[in-house]
C-alpha cells in the first residue's frame, strides 16, 4: 500500500569559532532533491553573513552550495528548509544501465572487509537467497538483531570491520556495515544520508541496486525507506557525504551542533 | 666526445651557477643538492627516434581515450576489455571526475612515459606518468649549458635541438586555455622539483604561483596584483597532485590547494593540466591493459611493448608468479618513485613467506615482471673512466593540438653500479638525450 | 610580466634589501679587517654596535672567521645572502636565471672564501658579482615595476645603513633622494607623513643620525 505523505523539514548546522576567523571558504552538502519517492515541494537556504553563494551537483547527484565569507567572523550558521512529499513510490531511482554504478560495487577504506566481516557475511548464509533485494532485506534484519545501537560507541573515523568487532555503534555503523555486506555479494549499494520524523539529528541508511532499482534500506530501524524518509545525499561511504567542508585562516578551536525537525503537514 | 668529457668539470660549474638542483628531505631538513649531471650523452638515432615517437604517440593517444571513456561512458568496462574492479578500486579513479569533461577533452597533456632497453635492443615501456611528470628542464638547461662549454661538439654532430620544449608547452596551455592568462602552480618553494617550475615559468611566460595570490570567485579563477586587480587565468599547469588540489573537494587537509578550483574546472571555465583523475591510467594495475587499449580504440597493434606483466588477480597469473617468484620483480600498485618494489630473488626466506601470505590476501594490489636485463650506458666515473650503469628514458608526450615526441627526454642513472633504481629521489644522476637528426 | 602579486612585490623589495645589505657589510668587513691587522683591534665591536647586531663574537680573530661565513649565525654576510637567494628563487620568472645566477655566484664566492687561504681577495669576487647582479638587473629584466620595486629596496636598506654607519650627510641625502624617486615610481604604497618629516629633518641644521633613523625605521612600505 503507498501512503503518501506531506513533511516540513527544518536542518539547522551551527559552527562556533573560538577566535574570529577570516577568508573563509566553504561547501555544504545538505540539499535533498526531488526522485521517484519523494518530491522537494520548495527549499530555503540561508547561510548567515553570506549572500551569495553558488550551487553544483556532484558525480553522485548530490546537491552542493558554497561560496567564501572574507570578512571576520566567529559563527557559521546554516539553515535549511523547506516541505516535501514522500511516498510517491517504493524505489528511489530506476537505471537501464545498471553498469554505470559499478563503481558502487567497490570498496572504500571504511567499507573494506576484514576478518570479522568476511565472518559475518559467511554466517548469513546468503547463496540460499535468490535476489539481490531478498538479500538485502536479510542483510538488513539480521544486523538489527546483533547490532546494538548505542551513541557514542564509536567516533565518525570508525571503519565497518572496527565497527562490526565492537558489536556496536550509530546509524552510520549500521548503514557501513550494510554497504559493506551488500558489496560482498557483488550488489551496487550506496551510503545514504537524510532526515527521520523524531530522530533530532541527521539519519544515516543503505540503498542497494536490485535489477535497475534503487531500494533504501534502514538497518538501524529495521525499515525499508519509505513515506517518513528525506533523502539528502548519498555517496560511497560517509566520508562521500560529508555536510561541511571548509577552509579558513585562523587558529581556533571550533564547537559545532546540528538539529533536525521533521514533521508532518496535516 | 672528448669534449664533453674533457669539460665535464666546466659543465657541472655552470649547473651550480645556474642551481640546478632539486630538493630532498633528509631527516626532516629540507635540502637542495645538485641533480649530478654526466656528460656523455645518451644517442637515439633518428630512425630509432621515429619508431618510439610513433609507438608514444600510439601509446599516449589511447590512454588519453581511455581517460575521456572511463570518465565518460565507459564502453571498454561494459565490453569487458578491463575488468571494473581494476578501474573503479585504482586510488587514482576519482568520482568527482566522473562525468567531467575538460577542454578539447584532453586529459593527459603532459605524458612521462618511462622506457628502458634491453641488451637485445628492445625497448619496454615501465610505466606511464600522466599526472605531474617533471625532468624536462634539466635536460633543456644542460643542452643549453653544453653548447656552451662545447660548441664544436655540437657542430660536428647532427643534434636536434630540444631546447624548443617551452614552446611545445606553451603551445599546449595556450590549445586548452578558456581565456585568460597561463599560470604554473608550484606548491612551493620547498618542493623537490621547484627549480623545474621557476625554470618552465620563465621560458613560457607563465606566472609562477603558490596559490596564495589566486581566488576563485563566481566559478572563474583570478590572479590578483599588489594594486588588487584581477586578471582572469585560462589554463593552469598544476604540479600539485589531485589530492591537495581543492580542499572542498579532495583533501580537505590540503594548505596548498585553491578552493574551489574544481568546480571552476566542471564548469569549463579554466583548463587544469593534467586533468585531475588521470592516476587511474597510470596505475600499475591498468598499466597491464594499455596494449589492449590500443587495439580496443585505435585498432592498432601496440608499437612499444611493455615489459612482461603477470596480474596475481588472474589465477593462471598467480600460479606463474609463485612458479617464478624469485626471477620477479614485484611491485605495489600503490606507490611511486621507486618504492614498494621487491626483487623476488633478494628477499630471505620468511620475508618471502610473508610476502607470498600478503599477495594470495589481495592480490590486486601487485603486478609482477620479468626483470629486464637493461643496456647499460657509460657514465663518467670518479677515476675519469667510463663505467657502465643502468638507466632508464622517460620520453615527454605533448598533446596539444595534436601528440608530439619531444626529441630529447630525461636519461637517469643509477649511480650504484647494483641497483636498478634510477630515481633522482633515490641519488640517481641525469644524461641529456641527443636525437640525432640523420 | 605585467602582473606583480602583493607577494611578489614583497618578494623582490626583500631581494633588494638583503643584496644591498651583503654589499654594504662586505665592503664594510674588508676595510674593517684592514683597520683591524694594527691601528685598531677592538673595532669589530663598534661594527656590531653601529649596525645593530649582538656581538656574539668575542675577539677580532672569531669576528674574522664567522661574521663572513657562518651560516648558523643570523647576522652574518652568508645568511643575509641566503635570504637574498632565498627571494630570489620565487623570483626566477620576473628576473630571469641569467640574473639569478650571479647571487649563486656571489654565494660561491662565500664559500671559496671561507676554504681559500686569501679571503679577503675572494670576498672582492663576491662584490664583483653583485655588481654585476645589479648590472644584470638594469640590463635584462625588462618590467620597469619589477626593476623599481628591486631597487627601492636597495634604497631603503642603503639609508638605513648609511644612517647606522654615520656615513657624512652628504652621502645620507644622495642615497635618500635616491631611494625616494624609487618609492614614487614603484608605486608601493608608504606613510606620506614619514617622509616629509624626514624631509624637514635632513634640510635642519641640527640633523640627528640616531633620530633620523629610528624614524625611516617606521616606515612602512607595501
Amino acid at each position: 500500500m503507498i501512503v503518501i505523505k506531506n513533511l516540513k523539514f527544518n536542518y539547522k548546522l551551527q559552527a562556533q569559532y573560538s577566535a574570529p576567523i577570516e577568508h573563509h571558504n566553504f561547501s555544504v552538502m545538505f540539499l535533498p532533491a526531488s526522485n521517484n519517492r519523494q518530491e522537494i515541494t520548495s527549499l530555503n537556504i540561508d547561510i548567515k553573513g553570506c549572500d551569495k553563494y553558488n550551487l553544483t551537483t556532484d558525480n553522485f547527484g548530490n546537491g552542493k552550495c558554497y561560496g567564501k565569507i572574507a570578512e571576520p567572523h566567529d559563527f557559521f550558521d546554516i539553515c535549511i528548509c523547506g516541505t516535501a512529499k514522500t511516498g510517491i513510490d517504493i524505489y528511489e531511482e530506476y537505471t537501464s544501465d545498471p553498469m554505470q554504478y559499478s563503481l558502487l560495487k567497490c570498496h572504500t577504506k571504511l567499507t573494506y572487509p576484514y576478518e570479522k566481516l568476511t565472518e559475518y557475511h559467511k554466517s548469513l548464509e546468503l547463496d540460499k537467497l535468490s535476489g539481490p533485494y531478498d538479500k538485502a532485506l536479510h542483510i538488513m534484519h539480521t544486523i538489527y538483531y546483533t547490532f546494538k545501537y548505542l551513541p557514542g560507541a564509536t567516533s565518525i573515523h570508525e571503519t565497518a570491520e572496527e565497527a562490526l568487532a565492537l558489536g556496536e555503534g550509530v546509524c552510520q555503523d549500521y548503514a557501513h556495515i550494510m554497504v559493506s555486506l551488500l558489496r560482498m555479494e557483488g550488489i551496487a549499494a550506496r551510503y545514504v544520508v537524510g532526515m527521520i520524523p523524531g530522530d533530532g539529528a541527521s539519519h544515516a541508511w543503505a540503498e542497494a541496486l536490485c535489477n535497475g532499482y534503487w531500494y533504501g534500506f534502514d538497518p538501524t530501524n529495521n525499515k525499508l525507506v519509505n513515506d517518513e524518509y528525506i533523502r539528502v545525499s548519498c555517496g560511497r561511504d560517509s566520508s562521500d557525504c560529508a555536510v561541511i567542508r571548509g577552509t579558513f585562516r585562523g587558529i581556533v578551536a571550533q564547537k559545532q551542533s546540528e538539529a533536525v525537525t521533521v514533521e508532518e503537514i496535516i | 666526445m672528448d669534449g664533453l668529457i674533457r669539460n665535464s668539470e666546466t659543465i657541472n660549474k655552470l649547473l651550480s651557477r645556474y642551481g640546478v638542483k632539486f630538493g630532498i628531505y633528509k631527516n626532516g631538513v629540507f635540502k637542495e643538492q645538485l641533480f649530478p649531471f654526466d656528460p656523455v650523452p645518451r644517442i637515439i638515432k633518428y630512425d630509432e627516434f621515429l619508431y618510439l615517437e610513433k609507438g608514444l604517440t600510439q601509446r599516449v593517444n589511447a590512454l588519453n581515450m581511455f581517460l575521456s571513456d572511463v570518465y565518460g561512458s565507459k564502453q571498454i568496462i561494459k565490453d569487458g576489455v578491463i575488468p571494473e574492479e581494476f578501474v573503479y578500486s585504482a586510488s587514482g579513479f576519482l568520482p568527482p571526475c566522473d562525468g567531467v569533461m575538460p577542454s578539447k577533452n584532453i586529459y593527459s597533456h603532459i605524458s612521462g612515459i618511462d622506457l628502458v632497453q634491453s641488451k637485445d635492443d628492445n625497448w619496454y615501456i615501465l610505466e606511464d606518468n600522466l599526472r605531474v611528470p617533471s625532468g624536462a628542464s634539466y635536460s633543456m638547461i644542460a643542452r643549453e649549458l653544453q653548447r656552451r662549454s662545447t660548441p664544436e661538439t655540437f657542430r660536428q654532430n647532427s643534434v636536434i635541438d630540444n631546447r624548443n620544449y617551452a614552446d611545445l608547452l606553451k603551445e599546449v596551455m595556450d590549445n586548452v586555455n578558456t581565456g585568460g592568462i597561463n599560470v604554473i602552480l608550484s606548491p612551493g618553494r620547498y618542493n623537490a622539483a621547484y627549480f623545474e617550475h621557476s625554470y618552465l615559468a620563465e621560458k613560457t611566460g607563465a606566472v609562477l604561483t603558490t596559490g596564495n595570490d589566486i581566488v576563485c570567485e563566481n566559478d572563474n579563477l583570478y590572479y590578483i596584483d599588489y594594486n588588487g586587480k584581477k586578471q582572469r587565468i585560462g589554463a593552469v599547469y598544476r604540479r600539485i597532485s589531485d589530492e591537495y588540489l581543492d580542499p572542498m573537494t579532495f583533501n580537505e587537509e590540503s594548505v596548498i590547494g585553491i578552493p574551489h578550483i574544481f568546480e571552476a574546472y566542471k564548469k569549463g571555465n579554466v583548463a587544469l593540466i593534467n586533468a585531475p583523475g588521470n592516476g587511474v591510467a597510470d596505475d600499475k594495475g591498468i598499466y597491464y591493459f594499455v596494449p589492449k587499449m590500443i587495439k580496443y580504440y585505435l585498432g592498432e597493434d601496440s608499437i612499444l611493448k611493455n615489459a612482461p606483466t603477470y596480474l596475481p588477480y588472474y589465477e593462471d597469473d598467480m600460479k606463474y608468479v609463485l612458479d617464478k617468484f624469485d626471477s620477479l620483480v614485484i611491485k605495489d600498485v600503490a606507490e611511486a618513485g621507486g618504492y614498494g618494489v621487491v626483487f623476488g630473488s633478494s628477499l630471505t626466506k620468511e620475508k618471502k613467506a610473508d610476502f607470498i601470505e600478503l599477495l594470495k590476501k589481495e592480490p590486486r594490489r601487485f603486478i609482477a615482471q620479468e626483470v629486464i636485463d637493461f643496456y647499460d650506458l657509460d657514465i663518467l666515473g670518479d677515476d675519469g673512466s667510463l663505467v657502465p650503469r643502468k638507466a632508464g628514458l622517460r620520453a615527454f608526450v605533448l598533446t596539444g593540438r595534436s601528440t608530439k615526441v619531444w626529441p630529447s627526454g630525461l636519461t637517469r642513472f643509477s649511480r650504484n653500479p647494483d641497483s636498478f633504481i634510477v630515481n633522482s629521489s633515490q641519488g640517481g644522476g641525469f644524461k641529456d638525450i641527443w636525437v640525432l637528426s640523420r | 610580466m605585467g602582473i606583480i602579486t602583493l607577494e611578489k612585490s614583497n618578494n623582490l623589495f626583500w631581494l633588494g634589501r638583503y643584496i644591498e645589505r651583503v654589499y654594504t657589510t662586505l665592503k664594510y668587513y674588508i676595510k674593517g679587517t684592514d683597520r683591524m691587522l694594527d691601528s685598531d683591534p677592538g673595532y669589530y665591536s663598534v661594527f656590531c654596535n653601529k649596525i645593530g647586531i649582538t656581538n656574539i663574537y668575542g675577539s677580532r680573530e672569531v669576528f674574522a672567521k664567522t661574521y663572513p661565513f657562518d651560516e648558523t649565525d643570523p647576522n652574518s654576510i652568508i645568511s643575509n645572502l641566503n635570504r637574498a637567494y632565498d627571494n630570489a628563487i620565487i623570483l626566477r620568472d620576473y628576473i630571469g636565471t641569467e640574473t639569478m645566477a650571479y647571487i649563486q655566484l656571489a654565494v660561491d664566492d662565500i664559500e671559496t672564501a671561507q676554504r681559500g687561504d686569501a679571503p679577503l681577495a675572494d670576498l672582492m669576487l663576491a662584490i664583483d658579482h653583485i655588481l654585476a647582479f645589479w648590472g644584470c638587473v638594469n640590463d635584462m629584466i625588462d618590467d620597469i615595476q619589477t626593476r623599481n620595486i628591486i631597487k627601492l629596496g636597495k634604497g631603503v636598506e642603503r639609508v638605513d645603513l648609511y644612517l647606522s654607519l654615520d656615513k657624512p650627510l652628504s652621502e645620507i641625502k644622495r642615497e635618500y633622494n635616491r631611494m625616494k624617486q624609487f618609492l614614487e615610481k614603484s608605486r608601493m604604497r608608504y606613510d606620506e607623513s614619514i617622509i616629509n618629516t624626514f624631509d624637514a629633518m635632513i634640510n635642519s641644521s641640527d640633523f640627528n643620525y640616531t633620530n633620523a633613523r629610528n624614524l625611516m625605521r617606521n616606515l612602512t612600505i607595501e
